[in-house]
């Protein structure tokens, strides 16, 4: 027995642990959760839980559906919401298949494959997201979306709902070991912010899987509803998750290469070169919801459009004012990102696409330094611009015909999600919407 | 005269073996030693005598004695021999020339332990007697402990170089000087506390070599430490002394002074591992175990002995814990640990040094040590008289009561003794930590010579070393699967064995899921007196470790059982088994992973023969096949016994072909070309048999019509795979001025006579017919006249009738109606000019609307192998598509099979190069899968197994680690030959 499920075995023991939650993702990035009573973790730990997988999203289908749960006792945390004792605790776990190999259906496994592709280069994975979201007065079955506030950017919104929220939030996950680095009001009304402390992308996913719950369950606690809806107002910005990534060698950033331009290493240039190059067919992975389409629509702070700039906040990646003497900062910035994507797909997708880049020698497109928004199509084409997809159709048009893409997620994996956007997309195709209504009953 | 004389000394020390005299001559003239003549002779019994008179050269300048060494025989030779040896002991002895005094009348007995302990404690001025003795030399304790260590070292070379102890002995001793270094350590620790640090007791637990009393010259030295208040104390301030203390013991002995250092102290082996607190008290070590350990880990604890500190407490630890190592094997993970520690053990990956490691590798100590273990964990919490720590010791003791083969044990005693002490010349030269073999020739001589090889010293030495190696190398055999005969052979009644219940004990822990029932295989096998029984005794210790390489492990017995109970007696096969041939492993390769293989084979096991030659187990052309079948049909008049004949004939060559692809050697076209002459040649001797019933039933003893066979699908392909029907059309044409009805008659008689022939019951695998490719399929006649065809195909002929014709074949039957058959339907296959657009839209709708339709309910269509996704159907559609529409002007395209209508189109620019090898690719995984999944389990499927034991199976027979890549690749596959598909097929 290693150290680690020693110590979880013990704290169990001393802190009165009465059930562990094993939490687990599906393809679709919903977190699954299986209660189990401390006497049943040691079985779970050497054989892993076995459960019925024709249940899950995309894990397997009903005749093949036996499958285990295995708990990774790295992941372990006692929940902080439920009272104080009898205590909670929560693991991740990966997914075996009844033979006790990893099962090609589990997302954690996927960034898992591409973390050791990565490895195999010489590269960890480090991820940084900045995560928004609304804050709502009502719950969905409530009506109209409200938000909690009227208050804007940076806003010091003092005695508010908000500002009570994120300190409780924060409170939370720092106590789960989840780092904040940053919170803030965002641009939306009742729109927050939180960022992450940058970490290696695996636990980064298993952090934003416990972010997502954290925010949930402190909004239930303080009577408001939270949502990572990608777009849920038509004039309010979108909730996006810029991603903040990097490349290390060890301990170096494999990005910074002092007196480079911008002080860019060919790696990172070469990774920035593949993540815009296979952008279009793998941009249903990072915006995987009909809705995602709508915040990249909406301008402002979310990109459309295929380029990158130094410090463009209009450009799909963009890389950050250098900060002299802390070569170890150098990253770059992706923005497509929305925060109700799968994380784990989503970190595997990006880093695939940089590190085609770096394996095959991609050069780094000129930069935008422009405002995007303000340039005319044409102009935009003349510049090589290219649109990131328009609509969860043409993400999933390009992701079809993408190997790096079904390399990447898995035959499996890559075939479900698939068939899933698919269905989604035809059941969206058939809704009459209240904007048709509005604009065309009165006249047709 | 002083030019000559050091040449004829030159001479001389060349004759006595130096390697470079001239320099020997010029050390020993510098010595001017009275009568260096008889100097030099005494230096040849030297491992290494150059070496050795450098190094009394060197003892000379620093002031030794040489001379008054010399006059002394016996010393002189302890002196020659260890700095003959020990590039490093003759250091020591330069440095401190008084100590080449502790080589003069060196004992044959070692001092026993008490009397090294006590010495080196007073070499740090610390009282043996004291309960805690501690060091009252100050400043250079470590340095002086250091070279009374050295002092020690020096007798007990001389025990292993000059009076020829035992390895075994000397590794003990070495065990012994290890604990009086700890102890003394220890004192010299004690003497660094400060005055204030709380009473405590501490004990030093040898673990690894050192606790099994087997330690090399030098390597770590594994210890635990326990530590406990004294009575009354406070067990928290005791715990911080007793941490100092443990931390000095390992800085002591490990820490490099100006004398160099002892060994390193690796504590590692503790509860928790390096980050487990360095001391525990003895409550607390044994909550871990009884909570917290693995089962190495209790394997570890075998070798727990107390070597230094409190004796009581070491005591009390040891009876602490011992019982935990034989409460291992029932843990839930035992069985799965054991393998784990098997697979280890088998398949390490080799370092770069792989050839010349002793340690680890195949063939290394550490292939006996491991598996002597793990023996002991199996087997010793029945029987306590198998739980020594010694290796050694452990071997005998399995190999007296009956664990193991009592030749077995010794001769791997005997190895491992050898391959021992050679890792201890090696290292003694430096007395540097080393297991591999150096390949500098000087190195290997002095090795040689050291081990009494004396003539050719590295060849020698190099001979008898691979010579150990090979029996080491067969350690699994020997130690795991031959004792669980002698557990059911009841043959020398004199002699200790296997009880059945560790036989079963040890079978579970080999992978067999029914021991109960592999036992009693393994009785009927091996009991009695027949040569027979006496030849299985021998090798099915090699056959059951083979069968454990398989999926199937317990099959393979039973096939192996039913085998040996059909053949028993007969000469050849007792031959074939007894030398252990190539095909003894590979009748186990075949028993263990294919139902389908071993099925023929016990069908009739004399196929077997065929396994030991590779001419005779290559399937055979066609003509041969033909020309077997014919004169199979000419030798038995009656249609029932010639048949039989073509029937055996058949599973003969199927066996063959299953056989040649289990063991990987040919390739995928040969086998279904393999099938598919097989399938030919069957039916052209059954029509044969056919046509003389039918005709023999006439009055006139003449048949009025003259028949042919048209193969169709796969077979008309030559693609058939192990579960294909052979998809027939038959074809006939009256002879002129017979009677139509009377000729319809026949043709109809001969068909059903093939149907029913070759699917009747029998020994022998049925050859399924299937026609239901001819025209109007099952509601149309089974056999048609030629004209027939033509006024059919006159007025109906659909796109997709002529889509099956193309791959139609005549093959056997009369000549002329072959060539009348193919004249006639050519047009049709090959338009000219093509399709039309209207029948190529038709085509696609079809196969749109089939791969709805004929997909089972329920299956998935990414792995169906036939109607999925990129599977056998789409690629073919691909290939007939193109067919129809340039076959007339291409006339490449004219061909019955997939393949090569692909690479035809290839070239005549129709098909993209990397389109077609996508497709190929596609096409020829789902045929490798279909024909696996048969190969495995001797039924037939069109889906690719997901998960359970018959994915493991099928995957395996492909090499798929872990089984699960299997499913990727082949989602992988098929999917991309989707996207060609819907490219060029759909448009």
């Amino acid at each position: 027995m290693d150290k680690q499920t020693e110590f979880v075995l013990r704290t169990i023991e001393e802190r009165d642990i009465r059930f562990v939650r094993l939490w687990f993702t599906d393809v679709l990035g919903t977190l699954k959760s299986v209660a189990v009573a401390p006497a049943e973790l040691e079985g779970a730990f050497a054989e892993g839980l076995g459960f019925d997988g024709s249940a899950i999203e995309g894990f397997a289908r009903v005749y093949e559906s036996d499958m285990l749960a295995k708990p990774d006792p790295a992941t372990f945390a006692v929940l902080p919401w439920r009272a104080e004792s009898p205590g909670v605790a929560r693991m991740f776990c990966d997914i075996l298949m009844p033979d006790g190999s990893p099962s090609y259906a589990d997302p954690r496994y996927v960034l898992k494959r591409a973390l050791s592709r990565a490895a195999d280069m010489g590269f960890t994975f480090y991820t940084h997201p900045e995560v928004e979201f609304y804050l709502l007065k009502n719950h969905p079955s409530e009506g109209a979306p409200e938000p909690i506030d009227n208050y804007g950017y940076f806003d010091n919104s003092p005695q508010s709902v908000g500002y009570d929220f994120r300190r409780q939030a924060i409170t939370m996950l720092e106590a789960m070991g989840i780092s904040v680095e940053f919170s803030h009001h965002e641009g939306g009304p009742g729109q927050q912010e939180i960022d992450l402390r940058y970490a290696d992308a695996l636990t980064t996913a298993d952090n934003l899987m416990t972010f997502r719950t954290v925010v949930k369950e402190v909004a239930l606690e303080q009577g408001v509803y939270a949502t990572f809806m990608p777009k849920p107002f038509r004039d309010a910005p979108g909730s996006g998750m810029h991603t903040h990534v990097s490349l290390f060698e060890g301990d170096r950033n494999a990005f910074y290469e002092p007196g480079a331009p911008f002080q860019l290493s060919q790696v990172a240039r070469s990774f920035i070169g593949g993540v815009l190059r296979h952008a279009p067919e793998i941009t249903a992975v990072t915006n995987q919801w009909v809705n995602s389409y709508k915040r990249l629509a909406g301008g402002a702070e979310a990109p459309a459009m295929i380029c990158w700039g130094h410090n463009n906040r209009s450009a799909l990646v963009r890389v950050p004012m250098y900060k002299p003497a802390k070569g170890n900062s150098t990253r770059v910035e992706f923005r497509s990102l929305d925060s109700a994507c799968n994380p784990y797909l989503a970190f595997a997708v990006i880093l695939a696409a940089g590190l085609k880049g770096i394996e095959d020698g991609y050069d780094l497109p000129p930069g935008a330094e422009d405002d995007v928004w303000s340039l005319t199509p044409a102009e935009r084409h003349a510049m090589g611009m290219e649109p990131l997809p328009g609509s969860l159709n043409q993400a999933i048009q390009a992701m079809e015909r993408s190997e790096l893409v079904a390399e990447t997620l898995g035959e499996h994996v890559f075939d479900f999600f698939l068939r899933n956007k698919q269905a989604e997309w035809e059941e969206y195709r058939r809704q009459v919407n209240a904007w048709e209504i509005d604009r065309y009953l009165p006249t047709l | 005269m002083s030019e000559q004389r050091p040449s004829s000394v030159a001479g001389s020390l060349a004759r006595r073996g130096f390697a470079d005299p001239g320099e020997a001559a010029r050390l020993l003239a510098e010595m001017g030693l009275p009568e260096p003549e008889a100097f030099a002779d005494a230096l040849t019994a030297a491992a290494d005598p150059d070496q050795a008179l450098r190094a009394l050269h060197r003892l000379d300048s620093a002031g030794a004695d040489i001379r008054a060494v010399a006059s002394d025989e016996e010393w002189f030779a302890a002196l020659v021999a260890t700095v003959g040896m020990s590039d490093a002991l003759a250091d020591h002895l330069v440095r401190h020339p008084v100590s080449v005094d502790r080589l003069r009348g060196v004992p044959v007995r070692a001092p026993s332990a008490t009397e090294r302990r006590a010495r080196l404690l007073a070499a740090v001025g610390a009282d043996a007697d004291a309960p805690a003795p501690t060091a009252s030399v100050a400043s250079s304790a470590a340095d002086a402990l250091r070279v009374a260590y050295r002092d020690e070292l020096l007798t007990t070379v001389v025990r292993d170089l000059v009076h020829g102890a035992r390895v075994d002995d000397i590794a003990e001793e070495l065990a012994d000087l290890a604990d009086a270094a700890l102890e003394a350590g220890l004192a010299i620790a004690r003497a660094e506390l400060p005055p204030d640090a709380a009473p405590c007791r501490l004990s030093v637990i040898a673990m690894g070599k050192c606790g099994g009393r087997e330690l090399n010259y030098v390597s770590d030295v594994d210890v635990i430490f326990v530590a406990e208040p004294v009575e009354g104390g406070d067990e928290e301030a005791a715990l911080r002394t007793a941490q100092r203390l443990a931390a000095g013991v390992m800085r002591v002995c490990g820490e490099p002074t100006s004398e160099g250092s002892l060994w390193q102290v690796d504590a590692a082996l503790r509860p928790e591992g390096k980050q487990g607190a360095l001391v525990r008290t003895l409550a607390s070590h044994v909550g871990y175990y009884e909570r917290w350990a693995k089962t190495w880990e209790f394997q570890a604890l075998l070798k727990a002995r107390p070597a230094a500190g409190d004796r009581a407490l070491g005591e009390a630890y040891v009876d602490a814990v011992l019982p935990f190592v034989w409460s291992a094997a029932d843990g839930a993970d035992f069985v799965s640990d054991v393998q784990r520690m098997r697979q280890r053990v088998e398949d390490h990956i080799p370092p770069r040094e792989a050839d010349r490691q002793l340690k680890l590798g195949r063939g290394g100590l550490r292939d006996v040590e491991f598996s002597v273990q793990l023996l002991q964990l199996v087997h010793g919490r029945s029987d306590v008289m198998l739980r020594s720590p010694s290796t050694l010791v452990a071997l005998e003791a399995l190999a007296t009561w009956g664990y193991v083969g009592r030749e077995d044990g010794a001769t791997l005693g005997a190895a491992y003794r050898f391959l021992r002490s050679f890792e201890h010349r090696i290292q003694l030269h430096e007395l540097r930590r080393s297991h591999i073999v150096p390949e500098d020739e000087v190195a290997l001589r002095r090795i040689g010579r050291s081990l009494g090889f004396r003539t050719d010293p590295v060849a020698e030495l190099t001979e008898e070393w691979r010579r150990h190696a090979r029996e080491v190398r067969r350690i699994h055999e020997k130690l795991f699967y031959r004792p669980l005969l002698q557990a059911v052979a009841r043959l020398d009644p004199g002699d200790a064995r296997l009880t059945p219940e560790a036989a079963g004990e040890r079978l579970a822990a080999l992978g067999y899921a029914d021991p109960v029932g592999a036992l009693r295989h393994l009785e009927a096998l091996t009991s009695g007196v027949s040569r027979r029984a006496a030849i299985q005794r021998t090798l099915l210790p090699v056959l059951l470790g083979w069968f454990a390489d398989g999926p199937n492990p317990d099959a393979a017995l039973l096939g192996f059982r039913r085998m040996s109970d059909d053949l028993g007696s007969t000469p050849w096969y007792l031959r074939l088994l007894r030398d252990e041939s190539l095909a003894a492993e590979r009748m186990a390769t075949i028993l263990s992973s294919s139902g389908f293989a071993t099925d023929l084979l016990l069908r009739s096991p004399d196929a077997v023969a065929l396994l030991a030659d590779d001419r005779e187990l290559m399937p055979r052309s066609l003509d041969a096949l033909i020309a077997e079948a014919r004169a199979a049909v000419a030798r038995h008049e009656d249609p029932d016994s010639a048949v039989s004949a073509l029937r055996a004939l058949r599973r003969r060559e199927l066996f063959r072909i299953a056989a040649c692809d289990v063991l990987g050697l040919i390739d995928d076209s040969t086998i279904m070309r393999g099938l598919t002459d097989v399938t030919e040649a069957t039916l052209v001797g059954t029509l044969e048999v056919a046509e003389r019933a039918v005709a023999a039933a006439r009055p006139d003893g003449q048949l009025p019509t003259r028949m042919a066979l048209v193969a169709m699908g796969r077979f008309g392909g030559r693609e058939l795979g192990y579960s294909s029907d052979a998809d027939l059309v038959f074809v006939h044409d009256p002879l002129p001025g017979a009677d139509e009805q009377e000729a319809s008659d026949a043709a109809f008689a001969i068909a059903n006579d093939i149907r029913r022939l070759l699917m009747a019951p029998s020994p022998d695998p049925a050859l399924e017919i299937d026609a239901d490719l001819r025209p109007e399929g099952r509601q149309g006649p089974l056999v048609r006249s030629l004209e027939s065809y033509r006024a059919y195909y006159d007025r109906w002929s659909a796109p997709w009738e002529a889509q099956a014709l193309l791959r139609a074949r005549p093959f056997a039957g009369d000549q002329g109606l072959r060539d009348a058959f193919a004249r006639m339907i050519d047009p049709l296959r090959w338009p000219e000019g093509g399709i039309s657009e209207a029948d190529t839209r038709e085509m696609r709708r079809l196969k749109a609307r089939m791969e709805s339709e004929r997909l089972p309910r329920g299956a998935d269509p990414s792995m169906h192998l036939k109607q999925g996704r990129g599977g056998l159907a789409d690629v073919e559609w691909v290939a007939q598509l193109l067919q129809l529409r340039h076959a007339a002007e291409v006339p490449g395209l004219r061909t019955t099979a997939t393949l090569e209508a692909l690479d035809v189109a290839v070239d005549a620019g129709l098909l993209d190069a990397s389109d077609a090898a996508t497709l190929r690719a596609s096409w020829l995984l789902a045929t490798r899968v279909r024909n696996a999944i048969m190969l495995a389990s001797g039924r037939a499927s069109d889906s690719v197994p997901t998960s359970g034991p018959a994915l493991v199976a099928v995957a395996h027979l492909l090499g798929y680690r872990p089984p699960a890549d299997m499913l990727e690749e082949y989602r992988r596959t098929t999917r991309r030959a989707r996207g060609v598909v819907e490219r060029v097929f759909y448009g």
